[in-house]
């Protein structure tokens, strides 16, 4: 039983058929896995890691296939080409798997309890008091306190966190030989990560289970795994011991993922793996000029901010309410009395979680929401009309968003799109309006030649171009960025900061760069304000927050960010 | 495939049911013949002159005293049923297409107008909505089309009041969805004016769902059209709608001559079917759940 492997692949090849053609989304790839090992299977998004670890476990749907020649071997039992009620009888019981997104892959309608048991019944009889004892026991494992009482919530009554442990308390019910977990903290907030990392890595020494973790993180690979792959175009581009593989990266697109990184490099430097265009922006409008800066230390004023969501209620609600038959409406304070103050030019990282209020505090500065109490001014002059119905009166503040697949109007050309705002306001004449756009194609790097195609035909990263060209035609002093590279790949990311910070330069912009990730705020940013529970709880220059963090949130916050081996900064 | 316009990916797509491009094509062609029924059918049926008592009620297939052979044989005032039909086409046509279109710029801007204000404004439209759709498009049509009384714009102005909520609930569903979605956040934060972000982004945003409703609702006129006409509180006598054929021949039914009444029936089912199964096709291609 010793050194066979528990897990061989060999050769797997996953293609999808379809109208456009065949997709190779795994395209021969082979490793071994002993007992108890745990491996890092590391890429961009595409690149063939996920599909990877659904043909291992048989979950590959039409049309893509297994191909032909492709083996895996469980303790030396061919997989590929099994039955299906063969292959039924080996998931969830010898291998598991975890998903990404916890809340789509709990049934909603039963209690954590009943859906245990369900798992349990997949593969055993048990009576019912034998399901819960068992259900309590998988709950205390994975650290869930006070697992007796919480068996019989339903997965809503859970944080994401939480219902990440159910599905792995879940995945190990049978004590599986093998957990396959695809992106299991992505979704999560970097505190919640670092404890579900903690626990897996005590459980997978506990249990002698093997794993594979499905990540695009590098550094929460290398705090979890043994060794890692990293994959691209659905091949295995590098393979080796964690350490070897970070510290002495052989093949270039490892290298350039690494060089991707914003931790591993200076603060305020461009980044080695996102080479950028080097086209000017238009220069500014002449009737956009800015007039003569007032004052310029106190330019951005955010002043006591408050903003709540309730939901009102209805009529029925109401007289339910006045009967005791219904709750009085959740509120939520999501920004509790913040006062910030930007000088011209400064970039303000805003950190938190979610749910700290960091997004509504951005969009209420940026004039999308109006806030309850407080004002934001940009030189004196207010953002928002006043009265009962506020509305945005002022275009030199605009917004990047977190998602450029959700941020364009999809039946819109990006030309369009981009010389819209400016139309509208009068910034160019229609007959300017298409140099214009092509400008500003140009100078985020798009091919000028773009404006005429649709945000489908764009990937995530070009995606993001577009939107920030979008939000800088309108010639705004003030950026704020909502989270703009938290969806996208490391080497696209390092690409988009790049743009924003040789744009923010070249254009003088005043920035509120709204982020979770630490790393990319230190990199780009003066000055950081750390968000918590609406309030801001710790602000300061960015060196003198990382370095020396007062409050105790932050301290947790910094120490909860995984670090790959040998960060030195050079 | 990939550089095409979202309207071209849409016909691409659309072209792989073969039942629906079939469908489509009866569409088209039954709206081609109805608009050009004065050319295409051997008969002006208006036309009293035309008309000889003589080859009243005969079956299909008889020659008359025009000389020419009624296919479809003729009515009891010696109608040429052919004829007869390719005009009620034209009718019972033109009155769905025009109700749908009033019912659709009604139910489709307070919808939307609701899902944008928010607040009072869009509970008092939508209960309104709701209040409506309690009671059955039928029986509304009825009312209303009793109460008018008889002629075209009477008949349009009760089917598109008893099919408008249709159009509003569904615009409101999605307006609503799209209300929230970023990129109209970011035409609101640039700024730009209420109207131009309701008409630019939001509504053609909303067009899939409302496209497939439309489809259904132009079909369900046409039907309710047919069927008030059939009761005799449609159209006037004047204007024979397919729905008024079938009601003509029905006495006749018992006694043998079924074509007066069954031929005109074919026609209106064909052109039902037809329109819903180039609906049905539209929303299978905007269900995101069907996506492959």
């Amino acid at each position: 039983m010793s050194d066979a492997p528990l897990l061989e692949v060999t050769d797997l090849t996953t293609h999808f058929h379809t109208r456009a053609g065949v997709v190779k989304a795994v395209d021969g790839v082979s490793f071994a896995l002993k007992r108890g090992e745990v491996m890092g299977l590391v890429g961009e998004s595409g690149s063939g890691k996920s599909i990877t670890g659904f043909s291992i476990i048989g979950l590959i749907d039409q049309p893509g296939r297994v191909e032909a020649g492709s083996s895996v071997k469980l303790e030396g039992r061919e997989l590929v080409g099994l039955a299906p009620s063969d292959l039924r009888k080996i998931r969830g019981k010898q291998i598991s798997m975890v998903f990404q997104d916890p809340m789509m892959t709990l049934n909603t309608m039963l209690t954590i309890g009943t859906q245990i048991r369900l798992a349990l019944e997949a593969h055993e009889t048990v009576s019912g008091a034998e399901a819960r004892r068992r259900a309590v026991a998988a709950l205390a494992q994975v650290r869930i306190p006070d697992a007796e009482a919480k068996v019989d919530f339903y997965p809503h009554q859970f944080s994401g966190g939480m219902r990440q442990r159910v599905a792995i308390a879940i995945a190990l019910l049978h004590r599986p030989k093998l957990i396959i977990c695809d992106e299991p903290t992505t979704a999560l907030d970097v505190s919640v990560q670092a404890e579900i990392l903690a626990e897996m890595k005590e459980l997978v020494a506990e249990l002698g289970t093997a794993l594979i973790w499905i990540s695009h993180d590098l550094a929460v690979v290398a705090s979890l795994a043994d060794h890692v792959c990293v994959m691209r175009h659905g091949r295995i581009v590098e393979a080796g011991p964690t350490l070897a593989v970070l510290t002495h990266p052989q093949h270039p697109y490892t290298q350039s993922l690494l060089d991707a990184l914003p931790s591993r490099s200076e603060p305020g430097k461009l980044l080695a793996g996102g080479v950028g265009s080097d086209i000017a922006p238009p220069p500014r409008l002449a009737r956009q000029v800015p007039p003569a800066v007032a004052d310029a230390v106190h330019y951005v004023r955010i002043e006591h901010v408050a903003k709540r969501f309730t939901q009102t209620p209805g009529l029925f609600r109401k007289l339910a309410q006045k009967a005791g038959l219904s709750k009085a409406p959740t509120v939520v304070q999501a920004v509790d009395d913040v006062t910030l103050v930007l000088k011209r030019g400064e970039a303000l990282g805003l950190v938190g979680e979610s749910g700290s209020g960091k997004s509504t505090l951005g969009r209420v500065a940026a004039g999308i929401y109006a806030p309850d109490h407080g004002s934001v001014r940009i030189d004196g002059s207010a953002v928002m009309s006043a009265g009962d119905n506020p509305h945005k009166v002022t275009t030199r503040v605009q917004t990047i968003f977190q998602d450029p697949f959700a941020s364009l109007n999809p039946r819109m050309t990006v030309g369009d799109s981009i010389a819209e705002g400016p139309l509208a306001h009068g910034l160019v004449e229609r007959a300017q309006a298409k140099t214009y756009v092509r400008q500003w194609l140009a100078a985020v790097g798009l091919d000028p030649d773009f404006a005429t195609r649709y945000p489908h035909q764009f990937s995530g990263g070009q995606r993001q171009r577009v939107a920030i060209a979008r939000a800088l035609a309108m010639q705004p002093d003030v950026v704020v960025c909502d989270e703009p590279v938290a969806s996208l790949d490391v080497s696209i990311q390092a690409q988009i900061i790049n743009l924003l910070i040789r744009l923010r330069q070249e254009l003088d912009l005043t920035l509120i760069f709204i982020s979770h990730d630490l790393s990319v705020v230190r990199h780009l940013c003066d000055r950081v304000a750390i968000m918590y529970r609406g309030r801001i709880v710790e602000s300061g220059p960015a060196g003198a927050v990382y370095d020396h963090p007062q409050h105790d949130y932050t301290k947790r916050l910094l120490a909860a960010v995984p670090v790959l081996p040998g960060t030195a900064t050079t | 495939m990939k550089d095409a316009s979202p309207a071209a990916r849409f016909w691409a797509e659309f072209r792989e049911s073969r039942t629906a491009v079939i469908a489509l094509a009866v569409v088209v062609l039954m709206i081609g013949i109805a608009l050009l029924a004065p050319l295409v059918a051997p008969q002006d049926p208006y036309d009293l002159a035309n008309l000889s008592l003589s080859d009243a009620r005969r079956p299909p297939g008889f020659v008359g005293e025009g000389g020419y052979t009624h296919w479809l044989g003729t009515d009891a005032q010696g109608r040429d049923l052919l004829s007869a039909i390719l005009y009620g086409l034209r009718i019972s046509l033109q009155m769905g297409l025009v109700a749908g279109a009033f019912a659709f710029v009604l139910g489709v801007s307070l919808g939307i107008g609701a899902a944008y204000a928010g607040g009072r404004r869009e509970a008092f439209i939508m209960r309104v909505i709701d209040l409506q759709l309690a009671f059955p498009a039928i029986l509304l049509a009825l009312v209303l089309s009793a109460s008018l009384g008889q002629g075209k714009m009477q008949l349009i102005v009760a089917l598109a009041a008893a099919q408008y909520a249709y159009f509003a609930r569904t615009a409101h569903g999605a307006a609503s969805a799209e209300r929230g979605k970023d990129y109209v956040e970011a035409v609101l934060s640039t700024p730009l004016p209420g109207w131009r972000v309701v008409l630019r982004h939001i509504f053609p945003n909303c067009l899939p769902p409302l496209i497939v409703v439309a489809t259904v609702q132009v079909a369900n006129a046409i039907a309710l059209e047919a069927t008030l006409s059939f009761l005799g509180v449609g159209l006037p006598v004047t204007e024979p709608s397919l729905g008024m054929l079938i009601a003509n021949g029905f006495q006749y039914m018992l006694s043998g001559r079924y074509w007066i009444s069954i031929y005109p029936g074919i026609a209106l089912i064909v052109l039902i079917v037809a329109i819903n199964l180039v609906g049905d096709r539209i929303r299978d291609q905007v269900n995101p759940r069907l996506k492959r």
